[in-house]
Order: structure tokens, then sequence, then C-alpha cells
């Protein structure tokens, strides 16, 4: 899952570091939306506006365990 | 009264409300025009000497940009690019600030702005949007920009309250200042910051409905869809859509969720602004709002600003009731979300790349922002160019809004006649 996560989201926002321990101080709010846009479409889950907390997206791997969290509701 | 006049009277008035807040915490009038009369003191600026300063999501912002006009200086809010630093050797005492844009013509200038505009500004924003002093105004875009900064004078200047955050990127946060103690709530939203609102937080907007007085937004066409969905979600919200620029001030305002959604329309000029259409369907614009000129660009100012009056590169056309129409622009400036991007720029950047060898900027659709940058690029034989590479050289060099968000490699540029990038081949 990480590696497709990565996959998705190099290809929409070329220009994040998204191998950062501080992802989410490199996004801008476009990159948060769209994270989650494609994130709900990918994997048939509901992220919603109080999932983008600066925790859920504090690294890739902290957006793979809210995805796999997710899927298990 | 000028907006350091203002919280003086309030801090007089009202010394215990609330003036700004930040995640930091509550600064009262008293406390702010204290810190502001506290900071003027270390300044010791000369009269109309400019003060660079880093553009921040807080307080200090405030306190520094009125300090520097309370000793006679002219604030610069400085960009990520920091060319403010060169460009701003010297200015004239009617100039209040210098905020750098790409507006108008597509090149970032400082654009100078008086205090009689800053003021005339306001009064247009207080009269047309009905800014009163139970507003909690919530401050979520980029301080040193028009959009922003301009909301900052009339919420102070009514004496009410300032919620700064550091962007709308940290949503749950945007939605929890909706939990204080305030009657009204109001806010300036970009098109693409509605649309993403729209997209992943319907329910937290509709949550909040009878708690928003007014939304405006602007610098960028908003769609019939996005406004009909908006005024669904926010049937008691008052729904502006305002034309302004850097240069030109806050012009016209429509309240769209009261007279019908129309794209494009942008109302009727405001008390202070006046609004007519050159004989090539240019919008121009004249009143108290309108900029002195550019900073150390007498050329670049003369191509704008003509007896009064502000050329802009938006077209558009007036109805019979007196309401701006905007239709296009007649320059290849890409409009992002709000922020315009002059391709040019982009291409004379990304030229410095090594392993490219020639690239051309083109808008290109976007889900979010309607538009964004893209580059087209050629790579240098026997390179292998990857896009985050190119994104990662143009970071810093041009400012974060301009750095394409796509990217493809192909095998040449069509290029007109004499030598210049053939945009209309792309588009």
């Amino acid at each position: 899952m990480k590696e497709r996560i990565i996959e998705l989201l190099s290809a929409a926002l070329p220009t994040v570091d998204l191998e950062s321990d501080f992802l989410f101080s490199e996004l801008d709010s476009l990159g948060v939306t769209t994270i989650l846009m494609l994130l709900s479409e990918e994997y048939g889950i509901e992220l919603e506006a109080k999932d983008a907390t600066p925790k859920n997206l504090q690294s890739i791997d902290a957006i793979v365990k809210m995805v796999q969290g997710k899927m298990k509701v | 009264m000028s907006l350091e006049e203002a919280i003086g009277h309030y801090a007089r008035l009202t010394p215990d409300k609330a003036a700004v807040i930040t995640a930091g915490g509550t600064l009262s009038y008293a406390a702010l025009w204290e810190r502001i009369r506290q900071k003027a003191d270390t300044l010791k600026l000369r009269e109309g000497e400019p003060y660079v300063f880093p553009t921040t999501q807080d307080a200090d912002f405030i306190v520094t940009y009125c300090a520097v006009h309370l000793c006679g200086g002219v604030a610069v809010p400085r960009s990520v690019s920091g060319n403010e630093i060169v460009n701003c050797k010297s200015s004239n005492s009617k100039c209040s600030s210098i905020l750098f844009t790409t507006g108008t013509t597509g090149t970032s200038k400082g654009v100078i702005v008086s205090g009689e505009a800053w003021t005339a500004n306001a009064e247009n924003l207080i009269d047309r949007l009905g800014f009163t002093s139970d507003l909690l105004f919530i401050i979520c875009g980029p301080l040193n920009h028009l959009g922003s900064l301009s909301k900052v004078y009339p919420t102070l200047m009514c004496g009410a309250t300032l919620y700064i955050l550091e962007s709308l990127k940290d949503l749950p946060a945007f939605f929890s200042v909706f939990s204080l103690p305030f009657r009204k709530f109001a806010t300036f939203l970009v098109p693409s910051s509605i649309r993403m609102l729209l997209q992943v937080a319907p329910k937290e907007l509709a949550a909040v409905s009878r708690k928003i007085d007014f939304i405006e937004t602007g610098a960028a066409a908003i769609s019939r869809h996005d406004m009909e969905r908006l005024c669904q979600l926010l049937p008691h919200s008052r729904l502006f859509n305002t034309y302004a620029s850097t240069e030109t001030g806050i012009i016209c305002s429509y309240e769209f969720s009261r007279y019908g959604c129309e794209p494009g329309l942008l109302g009727k000029p405001m008390k202070h602004s006046s609004v007519r259409i050159g004989e090539d369907g240019r919008v121009i614009c004249s009143g108290r709002t309108i900029m002195s000129g550019y900073a150390e660009s007498p050329e670049a100012t003369a191509q704008v600003l003509r007896h009064g009056e502000v050329f802009t590169s938006d077209t558009g056309f007036i109805d019979n009731e007196g309401m701006l129409h905007l239709q296009g622009r007649l320059d290849d400036v890409i409009n992002v979300g709000g922020y315009k991007v002059n391709p040019s720029e982009v291409e004379d950047a990304a030229a410095g790349f090594q392993p490219i060898a020639d690239c051309i900027c083109i808008p290109a659709p976007h889900i979010l922002l309607g538009t964004v940058p893209k580059l087209l690029y050629v790579p240098r034989q026997g390179k292998e160019v990857k896009p985050r590479d190119i994104a990662d050289y143009l970071k810093g060099r041009i400012e974060s809004y301009k750095v394409p968000l796509l990217y493809e490699a192909v095998d040449a540029i069509r290029r007109t006649y004499n030598g210049k990038p053939d945009r209309k081949a792309y588009t």
C-alpha cells in the first residue's frame, strides 16, 4: 500500500518531498485536499476535513496508518 | 482615520476586547496598541523609509506593519523571492506600504499603496460587505497579499476581531475557530479554497452555516456550480464575489447569494471607485483606492497608470445596470487559484536548470485550482530529468505557487518565427 500511495501522490504533487518526516509542513491547502481526494477515491474510503490533521499527515507512514484505519471501519 | 489611529482609538474605548487571535493566544486592543508603540520605539525609521520584514501569519506581523507606519516608514512585507530588498531602495512619503505582486503586468513588481488608498479600500469593504464590531474575521491567506491584508483594515477599523490562521491546510483548526464565543464570523476565500471546502468539508461547512455572516471570494473566476453549491450549504450567509487587484484596490463586489449566481458578474463599483471599459475591452479603474505606482519602475508605472486610471489586463463589459462583468485577460498570465503566474518568469527560471535544453510553461486544467502551470520540457541529450528535480530547482528561485504542478517531457518546443515560445500552439 505504501508504494502505491507514494506513486499516486508523486504524480499529483511533484513538488512535495514525500519522504519527509515533516510532510504536513511541506504541504499547502491544495496538497492536503489532493491527498484526501486521491486516497478516498483509490481506496473507497471517506476521508474528510477532520482527518486532515498534522498528525495524520505527518509522514507517508502516518498516511498509510490513517488509510488502513479507515478501511477497517 | 488610519489603521493605527483606529487601533489607538479602540485601545482607549474597548481596551480589553480581543483585537487579534492566533493559535498562540489573544491580543486585546490595549495590548496590541502597546506592542505597536513599543515596536515603533525600536525601529527608528526615517519618514518614507522602506522597512522590509518577514511575512508571518501571526500578531507580530500586524504589530510590525503598524509600527512601521507609526514611525512614518513604509511597510514592505517580504515574499519568498526576497526581491523586495533590492527593489525598494527608496520611496516617497505618501507611500504606506509596498506589496509585491505579479498582478496586472504579469511580472513581479512592488506596488506602492498610499495610506489614503488603504483607508478608501477599508471604507469600500465596510460599506459593501457590512463589517461590524461584533464580527470575527478569519484570515487564512498570506498577509502580504491584498486579499488578506485588505481585510485587516476594515476589521480593526470597526473595532472587530481578527483570527489569523497559518493557512487553510489545517481544516480542523479552521473549523475550530467557529466554536469561539462570537456571534458572527466572516472570511475571505479564493475560489480554489471554496472548491476545496466543497469537496472535503461540506458537512462541516453546513454545520457552521448559521454562524457565517459573510464570505467574500475573488482574485479568480468562481464557477456557477460552486456558487450555487455554496448558497445551498450556507443559506443564511451573505456571499460576495469581489473585483480587486493590488494595483486597483477593491473596486466592485456582487452579492451572489442575494441576486443570483452569475459567473464573471462582479457588481457595481463601490463608493470610492469607478470603472470603465476601454476600446479594446480592457477594464480601466480609477478612484481613491488605486496604487501610487510601481516602486523603482517609472516605465512600468507609465504602462499601467495613466491620468489617474489603472489599465488592467482584464477584459469585460458593463451592463445596463452599471454592473461589471469579467470575460478574460489580454495577456498570457495564468491565474492559479487567485495567484497570477507569468509563464515567461517560470520559463526563465527553468532555463537555468542545466539538464533541460528547452521548455515552455502553459496553462493546464486542474480539478481544484481550475488552471495550473504545466511545464513542457526537452531533456538535454543523454540526461534523465525527473519532474521532482525541476520542481526542487525552481523552489526558492520563484514563489511556490509559480512552481508548475504538472510536467511533461517532449521532443521539441514549438516557437514562433521570431523565436518566442508559441503559446497559442499549445492551447
